[in-house]
């Protein structure tokens, strides 16, 4: 179908979304279109979407990656990702809605017949997720019924997870996405093609370990991967990987998804997508999920539904906390292959969703505090790549020293330079202006070497009005640099106007440009080369001393 | 005459760039009006004018991306507007107080929730003071603050000592 396209994800982004409804989809297109762009490049994590939306899906893991490396950057980042996110809802409102109308991806074969039955509400619910980003709650509830045949695919779970996540990549979107959002979102997604969409957005390193995973998983205890493969994916949300849940998703959906059709279902993928989130409560949604999957299937799964049944019954209680703990939870009683899988890829260090390694306290406290601590060292280690010579510093402690000594130096630096200009008058013309901006820009790295060194030096009364004296026997040489011809004039122009030491700092200057050489501007010093003659050209310092200093005598 | 034209660098929209056109743009109109500063008080006066300058100018540079660089205008911009003193004491202005708040509310919730993941011995507290606008940042948002705050202190001393090796002041 049209929608399937990879190419077309604006294209059947509008069209699709007048079928389905007028509410909304309009102003949803264009961010469409911007967010399939921004993701094609990105992420692996858009595979959900890249299904028969795989335009749709490429394009929010390319904004999905895009956000992710943009956040060591900072605000661009996360604006990008609120934008991405907002694309998303409606992208997969559209999805749905394509989906709904085309009813075809094959992929979507084993969701196709409950998105026929229902279509109407899921485009309602589709149209609701937009809106629902700032508000309410209300429409999802009600879609929960018909989007409980999506809500059973666990891809599902991880589109929506993701969704929350790039949300939460942002920073400020959390508020916004709320359960409903995050569900219609996964449910348009799992409509679409679950499993496709899976496939496409994780990356490919994930996807094969999410594949061997899925395999050993799936053997092993089916409800388990549903569990643990979007906890994985949640985990790696934010770092633009999720290649698990196309992997997994697929591999699962088809035999799951017809099982795990019951209403709760789709509270559990919503609450699968706010432990991505990790700011909304929704803890139906993942327990549910949890418990869905594993009585779906049974085996090693026994052991987890109960744990998850009964999480799911103090998630609805808790919240966040508790969807986060189940998810770490399920890695860590889950397969050992998932958890393996899971290993190797660090949970992400942004606050989005955070996966208790073995051993490590599942606390909501404790997670909420190792995220922050790992996005406070992640930021120490920036630091410690601005701060020159700290290299070798380790340890928090010893680092703030020196990021404080540093800053403190810096500011100190800035104090004395302006003390520095604030001794002198110099005039500055516009011209001037602009050369010396000239200068400034082009000056290079041997200079303010030089200078620093000169820093120590006592400063002797400003010498610049030295210069005028020297300029027009300079000029009257017939020098031919063009630039000099402007500074020259200039240069005298003012130079002249001032009234600074005159012949009596000859002697001084001499000294100060033995110790201190003057860094003229290029012009003046080619100038003054040119000349004399016996100055070689360097790159300011050297020649204009000593070439004053001849002048002088 | 006219050599507005005079490229910049590499890259004139470059941080360095806009920097150096506001800073040289200040400084022509401090050093516009006043002759060759004969008293101390005077040599002190244009040292402050010309350090909010460097400061002014950067945080411009920056815009309003930076919650340092947002700070830092505020408080310039009080500091013209209300003379130099004002900075000092800011008292009982609206901003103080919503600051004050701010800077409380912080802190207790740093004190529940963060359970000095990075105590240090205050050093976070003196990053706080050095760092424009940090009294009023999480840590990790005030440590990404203080990185970006340092890439452009680094540069102003940099423009700043290429200005001071140009106007050949030894």
């Amino acid at each position: 179908m049209e929608k399937d396209s990879n190419s077309a994800a604006p294209g059947w982004n509008p069209s699709s979304l007048m079928q389905s409804n007028e509410l909304h989809c309009a102003p949803q297109q264009l961010p469409n279109s911007y967010f399939s762009a921004n993701w094609d490049n990105s992420m692996d994590q858009s595979d959900p979407f890249e299904s028969a939306l795989s335009s749709m899906v490429s394009s929010p893991a390319a904004s999905n990656a895009v956000g992710a490396t943009a956040f060591p950057g900072g605000e661009g980042g996360g604006d990008m990702i609120r934008e991405v996110i907002g694309r998303l809802g409606s992208i997969c409102n559209s999805g749905d809605i394509s989906s709904l109308s085309y009813n075809n991806s094959t992929n979507n074969s084993c969701y196709s017949t409950p998105l026929n039955s229902s279509p109407p509400t899921k485009l309602n619910l589709s149209m609701v997720d937009p809106q629902m980003r700032g508000n309410l709650p209300v429409p999802a509830p009600s879609s929960h019924p018909t989007l409980a045949p999506f809500a059973a695919d666990p891809g599902f779970v991880e589109r929506a997870a993701r969704f929350s996540s790039f949300g939460n990549f942002g920073g400020g979107l959390n508020g916004q996405f709320n359960l409903n959002e995050a569900e219609l979102a996964y449910r348009s997604m799992l409509k679409l093609d679950s499993g496709k969409l899976s496939r496409a957005s994780s990356n490919q390193s994930l996807r094969s370990q999410m594949g061997g995973v899925q395999e050993s998983s799936i053997k092993s205890s089916s409800p388990q991967d549903g569990n643990a493969i979007p906890d994985k994916k949640f985990s790696r949300f934010s770092r633009s990987s999720t290649p698990e849940n196309g992997e997994l998703g697929d591999s699962r959906e088809g035999s799951s998804v017809s099982e795990q059709i019951p209403a709760g279902d789709l509270s559990v993928k919503a609450e699968n997508a706010s432990n991505s989130r990790k700011r909304k409560t929704v803890p139906r949604g993942k327990a549910k999920e949890t418990s869905s999957s594993p009585s779906v299937k049974n085996g090693k799964a026994v052991t987890e539904e109960q744990p998850n049944a009964k999480r799911s019954k103090t998630d609805e209680a808790s919240g966040n906390e508790k969807e986060t703990q189940k998810s770490n939870k399920e890695p860590n009683g889950g397969s050992k292959a998932t958890k393996d899988s899971s290993e190797p890829v660090e949970p992400p260090k942004d606050y989005i969703h955070v996966r208790a390694r073995r051993g490590q306290a599942t606390d909501s406290h404790s997670l909420a505090e190792r995220v922050r601590r790992e996005k406070i060292s992640e930021r120490m280690k920036f630091l410690q790549d601005l701060v020159p010579g700290c290299n070798k510093v380790t340890g928090k402690a010893v680092m703030l020293d020196e990021i404080i000594n540093y800053v403190q130096s810096l500011q100190r630096q800035v104090e004395f330079l302006s003390m520095k200009l604030s001794t002198v008058n110099p005039r500055m013309d516009l011209n001037m202006e602009a050369l010396l901006s000239k200068e400034i820009l082009q000056s290079q790295g041997a200079l303010q070497n030089a200078l620093y060194q000169l820093d120590s030096a006592v400063p002797v009364s400003f010498p610049f009005g030295y210069q005028p004296q020297q300029l027009p026997a300079l000029h009257s040489n017939g020098i031919s640099n063009e630039t000099e011809t402007q500074f020259p004039v200039t240069l005298n122009a003012s130079l002249t106007q001032n009234s600074t030491m005159q012949s009596p700092a000859f002697d001084r200057f001499g000294g100060a440009n033995l110790q201190a050489p003057q860094f003229f501007e290029d012009d003046l010093q080619s100038m003054i080369q040119m000349g004399f003659g016996q100055i070689e050209q360097q790159s300011l310092h050297g020649s204009g001393a000593s070439a004053q200093m001849k002048v002088e005598h | 005459m006219n050599s507005r034209s005079l490229l910049l660098s590499p890259n004139p929209n470059s941080l360095k760039s806009r920097f150096t056109k506001g800073l040289l743009r200040a400084l022509s109109r401090i050093n516009k009006h006043r002759q060759q500063p004969r008293s101390s008080r005077e040599i002190r006066k244009r040292h402050r004018l010309i350090k909010a300058a460097a400061y002014g100018s950067m945080a411009s540079s920056v815009g309003n991306r930076r919650a340092w660089s947002r700070a830092l205008l505020w408080k310039i911009r009080n500091q013209t507007r209300r003379g130099y003193a004002a900075t000092r004491n800011i008292g009982s202005s609206t901003r103080q107080l919503s600051m004050k708040k701010r800077i409380c509310d912080l802190q207790k919730g740093n004190n529940s929730k963060n359970r000095v993941e990075v105590g240090g011995l205050g050093q976070v507290d003196k990053l706080r003071r050095l760092v424009p606008g940090g009294q009023v940042m999480h840590t990790c948002s005030l440590l990404e603050e203080t990185a970006h705050y340092m890439k452009c202190l680094a540069t102003q001393v940099k423009v700043m000592t290429r200005i001071v090796e140009v106007y050949n002041i030894p």
